[in-house]
């Protein structure tokens, strides 16, 4: 593992709050990515990876320091999300207005100071586009998915933070895969 | 789509580069003619392009200060711990000072509690008063310093007179030529012990150049 992050984590393991932001400084960003494409919304993508590294820093005693972090990080993060999906209420979309305010739809909710330009407009809506396909993939094949395309994982890695067999693990990314052709090819 | 569910099997072991080089080969040769697999494994290529296509969202800006914030709050003795673990000069620094005001106010009183003098000329020491005489009619060339005891001055000082752990006594000012210097309180005494010790440096130091340059 990184000498830096492990450094990082024994300063952490002392009890070392600060040394803890220096860690999120590195991670908060994937583990943000992987949360954000498992639940397709940007608060609930923000609660939950919160709450991934709060877990992750009460229970950092329990992290073995000769296995990956991120492994384990991702690991807390992966499965908050799929608890999260099997309590959400039905889907929400970007046109429902915020709950408590007269006209604000979560659309609003990114941050835009400036007009977009028409290419940006279109490769924004390539981006929904893209997550919407994934969100419509079942959670088990979706947190596969992600894992290998949107991180960029080895099978062995994925299987770690899913604690599934690496055999398992393929399967569902077969079947995520052809799910998503399915729905893709006509595009 | 492709035409036996054996091939979509042998399209997912293509696509996750687990073929030897024979199976590839023999792969190879059934997509050039099975236009159903060829145009299946050309889908889920365009798949994984699309799904790798998604861009990284990055965490919001505040994000790690608002977890920070939710962290429990450590105690500050704990704060300070990790501060002084950090910055370890800060405990060498605080343990040098420690040493040195010990060492000097352990000096302050001196050896034992015996009147101490220095320097030249007719004095008398009366013990039973602590009290340093320098009796009328007297004439003391250059300085002195009394520790452990007053001074009283009937004659004459051409020079500075310093008293530690005590007081001066005297007739009149003009007496003393020099200037008069009363310590009794710690930091006096070791503003005073910094100040010699700091001239003797520097006095050591000239000497030392002065020699230097008469060798050369």
């Amino acid at each position: 593992m990184d000498i830096v992050v492990k450094k990082i984590i024994l300063e952490v393991k002392k009890g070392n709050q600060e040394a803890f932001s220096e860690l999120m400084d590195i991670y908060k960003d994937k583990v943000y990515h992987i949360v954000y494409r498992m639940l397709g919304n940007v608060h609930e993508a923000q609660d939950v990876s919160q709450e991934a590294f709060l877990r992750a820093f009460m229970n950092i005693d329990s992290y073995d320091t000769n296995r990956k972090f991120s492994t384990w990080l991702f690991r807390i993060a992966t499965n908050l999300a799929i608890d999260r999906l099997r309590k959400k209420k039905p889907n929400f979309h970007l046109e429902d207005q915020v709950a408590g305010t007269e006209d604000l739809t979560y659309y609003s909710q990114f941050s835009s100071d400036e007009e977009l330009p028409e290419d940006q407009v279109v490769q924004w809506e390539m981006q929904e586009w893209v997550q919407e396909e994934i969100m419509q993939l079942p959670p088990k094949y979706r947190s596969a998915i992600i894992l290998k395309y949107l991180e960029d994982l080895s099978l062995k890695e994925i299987g770690e933070i899913l604690n599934l067999p690496v055999a398992t693990v393929k399967t569902r990314i077969h079947r995520g895969r052809e799910a998503l052709r399915k729905r893709l090819r006509h595009s | 789509m492709a035409c036996s569910k054996e091939n979509i099997v042998l399209i997912h072991k293509y696509l996750d580069n687990e073929m030897t080089l024979l199976e590839i080969k023999q792969f190879q040769q059934h997509i050039n003619k099975c236009s159903d697999c060829e145009k299946h494994l050309q889908e889920l290529r365009k798949t994984e392009a699309i799904t790798q296509s998604a861009s990284h969202v990055k965490a919001p800006s505040n994000f790690t200060e608002n977890v920070m914030g939710k962290l429990p709050k450590q105690p500050a003795s704990q704060k300070w711990k990790h501060r002084l673990r950090k910055h370890p000069f800060m405990i060498t620094a605080a343990t040098f000072f420690l040493v040195f005001i010990i060492s000097l106010s352990s000096a302050f009183g001196g050896d034992g509690n015996d009147i101490v003098v220095k320097g030249d000329g007719h004095f008398i020491v009366d013990e039973q008063r602590g009290v340093v005489v320098i009796p009328e009619g007297e004439h003391i060339s250059g300085d002195l310093i009394v520790r452990n005891g007053d001074i009283e001055i009937a004659g004459e000082v051409t020079g500075s007179i310093t008293v530690i752990n005590g007081e001066h006594l005297m007739a009149s000012a003009d007496q003393v030529s020099g200037e008069i210097e009363e310590i009794n309180q710690v930091m006096d005494w070791l503003w005073y012990e910094t100040k010699a010790f700091l001239s003797e440096v520097v006095a050591f130091m000239s000497t030392e150049n002065e020699e230097n340059e008469e060798n050369n």
